[in-house]
């Protein structure tokens, strides 16, 4: 739906020139800050770039969040793999199973879908901690699945509503069972979904920072948690940390700009939590 | 097969249970801990050590009794009006926009530009936006006065008046993106498509388009960016904490702060969970209308 | 009913439950390698430590006290914790998280008082009486420090400092220009404000960042301190004093109020090394900071007694040090009880209070130091007059001598205040404020003189 027209391309312009003062600004500081030297970042000269730029900034940068960035990979790896493939599962029974039963379990799940983390805060981290998991990646994985699944499970089941039924009909005719027909046809058809699905979950836990402080150990924090604390508490280091988030930006900005059509799929499909 | 036989819908229970068990497991850790949480607000934990003995409604007569919830509730309702409305209106407008008169290469330009915040963690988006804020030498003050506007100088976060409209502010421009994105999506469908060719046709105006034909028939995807913007705006956390950690005082207070310093500085753990429960009933109460519409969609 | 039908359901549940061991088999190991099967072996010469110095001067003082441990102790294995956000705030939220599942690291930092108290009363420290006799630390030490970790009449923790908040820093150089004497009381402060406004109209000249909120009482308590004397403060803060009707406590604002127009405007927006790098900017001519600053005003390139000074700050009615230390003790519990037990007694020693102190700020525990060990003469002074002078440190409200709970809500009340001074007002809340937190059950344990 194009239309023409002198004003309209103004409109245009004009609101494409505001938007681009108001988001580019803070990324010029952001860039201007990462390349000052700690005193210049005590002068708080916040608009004015620094004199001498420090492109060494983002090496030191690199290095100080290079175990952490190693950390969140293998977290957020691990949580989407397993949540697409617990929430496919339980995604294909909410939309083939349509029994009364199903619509408590899609109510229960719309509801842990918005659940804020800090109602299960206290009691989730004292069963990570009984179970021993908390010192172990596997404490923050453990963790972001129980919250993600419920998201993944509605995601999907909206994926394999506009699978045709007829697929899966001919195939149980051929005397296929359920789960061969979930894995060999009504998944390879819906692997769009599974794309979708699987980016909105791992920008969730690459991004998640509450949960990850909660249950930090030397071993296992997070880029995000990496990022609050690298500029310290005393003499603040907000170069290195500016640096570090423009290094670590490019993870999920390449996600969503590459990917970016999954993504909105993924967000009109169930709308997911902020 | 006989679907009614007894035999059978055994047999399908056990199909179905492969793929809904996983799917059970997960729910009842997370509800388990939500009862937990529940119980904890009604028990006597105050201190750093674990207390489950019943106190009733004890912490939460002690809630209401405090100047500093009130505070929070009223800011947590600017947020989800403020932080809101303004933010799908504009996305409104701009999807609109780029739909009817988006110029070669501008579209991808304007959506890359919008988009990257939501890409960035907020703890740093939020350090950058107290640079900006930041009245003596901050961005927009320097700006200001550089261009001879004086007088539009402001104090911005540092004056209790003012300083949760200027936060809510952060968050509408973190967001717009997204909305933009999602809105323009839903623009997408053929049927819509055809509609608006068809009133182009019998020259109809871009408002009346607008809201004639499109709004009503995007329901569904303002719904999404209004449940999706309402339940970020409801768990502010991270912008609060890094701009003003909920001053000046605590002016800029929010449910979702208070909830943390009463927990883990305050050690008032019963505290702490009520308001975690109030955060939820209130996050309960936002998503009705989206779970209604979704349950209507896909199970009548 | 076919038999097949039956059976492939069968077969799907088999192949679920084999994927959930998997995982939870693949978890199990992941988490016995993480653990370095370290709970089995108490012996292990290893030390897991949290702590919150984590960037700048603090971080180079943790390092400091690292290294006094591997020189007495080169077979211990040190795993730090360290956890950044201003005075401890995430630090304590992962210590909670840990000690409430009974997961406790083997020591932490905490400050004295009622934050030790709230540890000790959740019964996750061990007391330290033998330890304290073995080394006699009570007799190295101040009386009121020995105090302010002594919770029931056990000590807790191994101070390793005492910070002292009640500190005036000043632009040396500007008050030497001006003539000006750095002031002791609140008229003299006021006035040298005056001086300072008329002769740079463009300074504020009190600094003052009150975005952690518990700046602001320091400023509070200074004045409440000469307005009321020690024995008023005490009582203040221990929930004796009827706030609603209380005259000095009223004062007090008053006077806060009075310094508003001379006070840096945006405080609500800076933390505390922004406030003092406000007097290096030229921004402010003066700041009431505690002793971790003059860590900051070096690191700026700033010398003591050359480019700034600093005072106690009130000196009337008596000279009084409000203090609050760094401490570490045991935990109930703890992995590796014998080596933490060797750690603090490198705590307690000079071979670590020395460089620590030195870097990160504060005075040193041990009044058996010699205080030449400062480099600068502002705590060379400090350190001798405590030295002579035990008797005149008092905990401070930071600490603190009231419980946790209620500094938290007092320190919002007194930025609130900073930030829209409403004296009828702030004088109810606070007075609410005594009230709902219990502060007098709470505040009993302490004892002054």
């Amino acid at each position: 739906m194009k239309m023409r027209g002198t004003p309209l391309r103004v409109l245009v312009l004009g609101t494409v020139a505001v938007l681009s003062v108001i988001y580019i600004l803070p990324v010029y500081v952001m860039v201007t800050t990462s390349l000052k030297t700690p005193l210049e970042i005590t002068q708080r000269q916040y608009l004015a770039p620094g004199g001498n730029l420090q492109f060494g900034n983002f090496a030191t940068a690199l290095r100080l969040v290079a175990p952490a960035l190693l950390n969140s990979s293998v977290i957020s790896v691990t949580v989407t793999a397993l949540s697409v493939f617990l929430g496919g599962l339980g995604g294909y029974f909410l939309a083939r199973f349509r029994w009364p039963v199903t619509k408590v379990i899609f109510v229960l799940l719309a509801i842990a879908l918005y659940l804020p983390y800090q109602a299960v805060l206290i009691p989730l981290v004292r069963i990570m901690a009984t179970t021993k998991l908390a010192l172990t990646h596997f404490g923050l994985i453990f963790s972001y699945l129980i919250l993600n699944v419920p998201l993944a499970s509605i995601l999907m089941a909206t994926f394999f509503f506009s699978v045709p039924r007829e697929l899966e009909e001919s195939a149980q005719m051929d005397g296929a069972s359920r789960l061969q027909i979930f894995f060999r046809i009504v998944s390879v058809v819906a692997l769009p979904g599974y794309a979708s699905t699987a980016i909105l979950v791992f920008i969730q836990v690459w991004n998640e920072f509450l949960l990850a402080l909660t249950l930090v150990t030397p071993y296992t924090t997070t880029i995000q948690v990496k990022l609050n604390d690298i500029k310290g508490s005393y003499v603040a280091l907000y170069n290195l940390q500016m640096a570090a988030a423009l290094i670590t930006v490019v993870v999920p900005l390449t996600f969503f700009l590459f990917l970016g059509k999954y993504f909105i799929r993924g967000i009109l499909a169930g709308a997911l939590k902020g | 097969m006989n679907p009614t036989g007894l035999a059978a819908r055994l047999a399908r229970a056990k199909e179905a249970a492969v793929f809904v068990l996983p799917l059970l497991a997960f729910l009842l850790v997370l509800y388990g801990m939500l009862a937990w949480t529940f119980y904890t607000s009604f028990a006597d934990w105050e201190g750093t050590a674990p207390n489950y003995t019943f106190a009733g409604l004890k912490w939460y007569r002690f809630m209401v009794g405090l100047d500093r919830f009130w505070v929070d509730l009223g800011n947590n309702l600017r947020w989800l009006i403020l932080g809101v409305a303004p933010t799908v209106v504009l996305a409104l407008f701009i999807a609109y926009l780029l739909e009817i008169g988006a110029i070669k290469g501008i579209e991808a330009y304007l959506r890359t530009l919008v988009l990257y915040p939501a890409a960035m963690s907020f703890v740093v988006t939020g350090t950058i936006w107290s640079w900006m804020y930041q009245p003596d030498r901050g961005v927009l003050n320097t700006l200001l006065r550089a261009v001879g506007l004086d007088a539009l100088t402001s104090g911005y976060t540092t004056d209790p008046g003012t300083a949760t409209y200027w936060l809510i502010l952060i968050f509408v421009w973190q967001y717009l993106g997204l909305a933009v994105l999602i809105l323009q999506a839903s623009f997408r469908s053929v049927e819509l498509q055809e509609m608006v060719e068809s009133a182009m046709l019998d020259g109809a105006s871009r408002l009346r388009i607008l809201f004639a034909v499109l709004i009503p028939n995007i329901r569904g995807g303002i719904l999404v960016v209004v449940s999706l913007l309402l339940i970020a705006a409801l768990k502010v956390f991270d912008i609060v904490y890094v701009v003003t950690f909920g001053g000046p005082g605590y002016a800029t207070d929010v449910l979702a702060l208070f909830q943390f310093i009463a927990t883990y500085q305050q050690h008032l753990v019963a505290l702490g969970s009520g308001l975690a429960m109030v955060i939820f009933a209130l996050a309960f109460i936002i998503i009705i209308p989206y779970t209604v519409y979704a349950l209507q969609r896909w199970f009548e | 009913m076919s038999n097949g039908a039956t059976k492939a359901p069968v077969s799907q549940i088999v192949v679920g439950v084999v994927i959930a061991a998997l995982v939870a088999g693949v978890a199990g190991y992941w988490a016995g390698t993480q653990r370095g099967g370290g709970m089995a072996k108490a012996e292990e010469r290893k030390l897991e430590i949290f702590h919150w110095w984590t960037a700048g001067g603090e971080r180079e003082a943790a390092d400091a006290m690292f290294k006094a441990l591997k020189a007495k102790y080169p077979d211990i294995q040190l795993v730090e914790n360290p956890v950044a956000g201003g005075g401890g705030v995430s630090h304590r939220v992962v210590l909670q998280a840990r000690l409430s599942a009974n997961l406790p690291p083997d020591t932490w930092q905490t400050l004295g008082g009622a934050e030790l108290k709230s540890y000790v009363d959740g019964g996750y420290l061990v007391p330290l009486d033998s330890l304290y006799t073995e080394i006699k630390y009570s007799d190295a030490i101040p009386k009121p420090l020995a105090n302010a970790v002594t919770i029931g009449g056990h000590p807790y923790v191994v101070p390793l400092n005492m910070h002292i908040q009640n500190i005036l820093y000043y632009n040396k150089k500007l008050f030497d220009e001006l003539g000006l004497k750095p002031p002791t009381t609140f008229d003299e402060l006021l006035a040298a404000a005056k001086a300072i406004k008329a002769a740079r109209p463009k300074m504020s000249p009190l600094g003052l960042g009150t975005k952690e909120k518990w700046e602001a009482a320091f400023v509070l308590d200074s004045l409440l301190l000469e307005l009321g004397g020690p024995e008023y403060y005490v009582k203040l803060y221990k929930g004796e004093v009827d706030v609603a009707t209380d005259p000095i406590f009223k004062a007090a604002l008053d006077r806060l109020n009075t310094l508003r127009p001379f006070t840096y405007q945006f405080h609500a927006g800076l933390t505390w090394d922004e406030s003092c790098g406000l007097v290096v900017s030229g921004d402010s001519a003066m700041v009431i900071m505690g002793t971790w600053a003059i860590g900051y005003f070096k690191s700026r390139g700033w010398n003591p007694g050359v480019d700034f000074g600093a005072v106690t700050f009130p000196q009337k009615p008596d000279r009084i040090l409000l203090f609050h230390p760094d401490t570490y003790g045991l935990a109930k519990g703890a992995p590796h009880p014998k080596a933490t037990l060797d750690w603090l007694k490198v705590v307690a020693s000079p071979d670590l209070q020395v460089p620590t102190d030195v870097t990160q700020g504060g005075l040193f525990a041990r009044i058996d130091i010699d205080p030449g060990q400062f480099p600068d003469p502002i705590r060379q002074e400090l350190q001798n007059y405590v030295r002579s002078n035990p008797g005149k440190l008092i905990l401070d409200q930071h600490g603190s001598i009231a419980p946790f709970s209620f500094t938290q809500a007092y320190w919002d009340v007194a930025a609130a205040f900073t930030a829209k001074p409403d004296v009828a007002g702030t004088v109810k809340g606070v007075n609410g404020l005594f009230t709902t937190y219990k502060v007098q059950e709470g505040a009993a344990w302490y004892q002054w003189p």
